[in-house]
């Protein structure tokens, strides 16, 4: 029997809070249905590259989980600038190939880069983290000095080699990502978790994380349409105390939620004869494309450690 | 939290890696006896609801909002065992699907939330709360535990990235990989997690668990597992 939900029958406290209180602003309810839509959004946009019809694909998604785990290695070796920068040019000659939105991907890419990659080591770009030579200096104390554990020049400044630190991990960072991404927007997603066979990766696990994924897509539906009906239902502040009650309230309904999709999807397997032993099955065939992919990223990669 | 390529050297991810798989076989191994055939669907939920409880932002002390790294209230939910497939699963969907977390580093960052977190925050739970169902014993090992969790699991982070000079730099000095020694890594990681967002984690741990002891204690594997039934 269907009963109405407990949060439901209980009044919204919207006025609950005294005026002299400090009142929570309500930007959490859209940080939430924010971070809800880009997962849904993220979801689709992958789905619907993965299925465009060009050259990159075509190829096996095996191939290309071994091309990504070996360049993703290839990458975190390699140590020269100039060898991360004709990386990032071939990996981006692969995303005209593919013939993604370039723009739009390399916008994620680079955000996600520059946070990464640039932001949280600019400091190393500093004498006092990378010696070296100084190329600018920034602040001059009368005398070097101590605190605590730190030792202060009495110069600060940026340095030759910091600056050659700081570019070599955030060109790290951008391959990586735009490599993940690349193979991301050009495999649908069963394959690509399928592919996961070829290094020894347990069906069970790949089950576990086809599910997961699928999950995922359902629930934040859910959480986006719970958020909205929260969102059009309170017209003024609460508490705070209220608010994290209201929250908690729905962590426990998606909660509630999730357990009842995975009942169903329990009784739904049985009822196909799952019997708790999980096999699946790959029909990928390897083709000349296929082969000619492997060899050219393999010598790819030995190409750019020898320069290196 | 989640550490991106490029800044563990293969000396540190590969080692990390191996101690993940070794971790999740045992795992899978537990996780079957304790939960039959049902395993994969259940599994698969938390790994899901794990996914999805960084999604929601709540309003901290001091007019913030912050959402939780999760794995401490999966740990009470779902068991420690459980709780390291799901967020391992979550963090692999993560990295491949949404770029968040390096390739190279899954097996440190699975190691470090989805087995060291998870086990620590259980336990320090199971500590603190003694087998008690007194709801602000409960919700207080919870906060203890989602705080303690999030700030032991960072140092643990600082010291991987720490390490990193030490193990590989050139000889005039120049970080191949992470650039911050271990004096700098650790008080960055520390400091920022002890104050900030080691208290989110545990706030918002303890007002889910609270929510779950009022509403649903069964559903509470800490509960199931060795503690008295959860009736206040």
């Amino acid at each position: 029997m269907n009963s109405i939900p407990s949060y439901l029958l209980q009044p919204e406290s919207v006025q609950d809070a005294p005026l002299n209180i400090k009142r929570a602003k309500l930007s959490f309810i859209d940080k939430t249905i924010l971070n809800s839509a880009k997962t849904v959004k993220s979801i689709y946009q992958q789905a619907d590259c993965a299925e465009n019809d060009n050259l990159i694909n075509k190829i096996n998604p095996h191939v290309k989980l071994i091309s990504l785990i070996y360049m993703a290695f290839v990458i975190s070796l390699v140590s020269k600038t100039s060898a991360q920068l004709l990386i990032s040019v071939f990996i981006f000659a692969l995303y005209i190939i593919a013939r993604l939105k370039v723009f739009e991907v390399y916008r994620k890419i680079f955000f996600l880069a520059f946070l990464f990659g640039f932001l949280v080591v600019l400091p190393a770009s500093l004498n006092v983290i990378t010696t070296g030579k100084i190329i600018l200096n920034l602040f001059t104390f009368n005398k070097p000095s101590q605190f605590w554990i730190y030792k202060i020049p009495e110069n600060i400044g940026i340095t030759e080699n910091g600056i050659q630190v700081v570019l070599l991990v955030f060109l790290r960072v951008l391959n990586s990502v735009s490599l993940a991404l690349l193979i991301v927007f050009t495999t649908p997603f069963p394959s690509f978790i399928k592919s996961f066979k070829i290094i020894g990766v347990p069906d069970t696990f790949l089950m576990i994380i086809s599910l997961a994924y699928k999950y995922i897509f359902i629930l934040s539906r859910t959480i986006e349409d719970t958020y909205f009906a929260l969102k059009s239902r309170l017209t003024g502040n609460m508490k705070n105390s209220s608010l994290r009650k209201l929250i908690s309230g729905r962590v426990f309904f998606i909660f509630k939620r999730s357990v009842v999709i995975y009942e169903n999807t329990y009784f739904a397997m049985v009822s196909r004869g799952y019997n708790g032993n999980v096999k699946l099955h790959s029909k990928h065939h390897f083709t000349l494309t296929d082969y000619i992919t492997l060899v050219l990223i393999i010598s790819v990669g030995i190409f750019v450690i020898i320069i290196n | 939290m989640h550490i991106p390529d490029g800044y563990l050297s293969p000396q540190t991810y590969i080692p990390l890696f191996g101690l993940f798989v070794a971790a999740t076989a045992i795992g899978v191994k537990k996780v079957k006896t304790d939960i039959s055939a049902r395993n994969i669907p259940y599994l698969g939920m938390a790994a899901a609801f794990s996914f999805l409880i960084m999604m929601f932002n709540l309003p901290i002390p001091g007019g913030t909002t912050g959402h939780a790294v999760g794995s401490a209230v999966i740990a009470i939910l779902f068991g420690p065992w459980a709780a390291m497939i799901a967020v391992s699963v979550a963090l692999i969907i993560q990295a491949f699907i949404f770029g968040d977390g390096g390739i190279t580093a899954i097996g440190a960052n699975c190691f470090n939330m989805a087995v060291f977190m998870p086990f620590v925050s259980y336990y320090v739970f199971k500590i603190f709360n003694n087998n008690s169902s007194e709801k602000r014993r409960v919700t207080f090992s919870a906060f203890i535990a989602g705080y303690f969790s999030l700030v032991l699991t960072s140092i643990l982070t600082a010291v991987e990235f720490g390490i990193q000079p030490l193990i590989a730099s050139t000889a005039d000095g120049k970080a191949l990989y992470c650039p911050y020694d271990l004096s700098v890594a650790i008080p960055a990681m520390a400091i920022e997690h002890l104050l900030f967002f080691g208290i989110i984690e545990g706030i918002i741990t303890a007002f889910i668990v609270g929510y779950f002891l009022r509403n649903d204690p069964g559903m509470i594997y800490a509960f199931r597992k060795g503690g008295k039934d959860a009736n206040r």
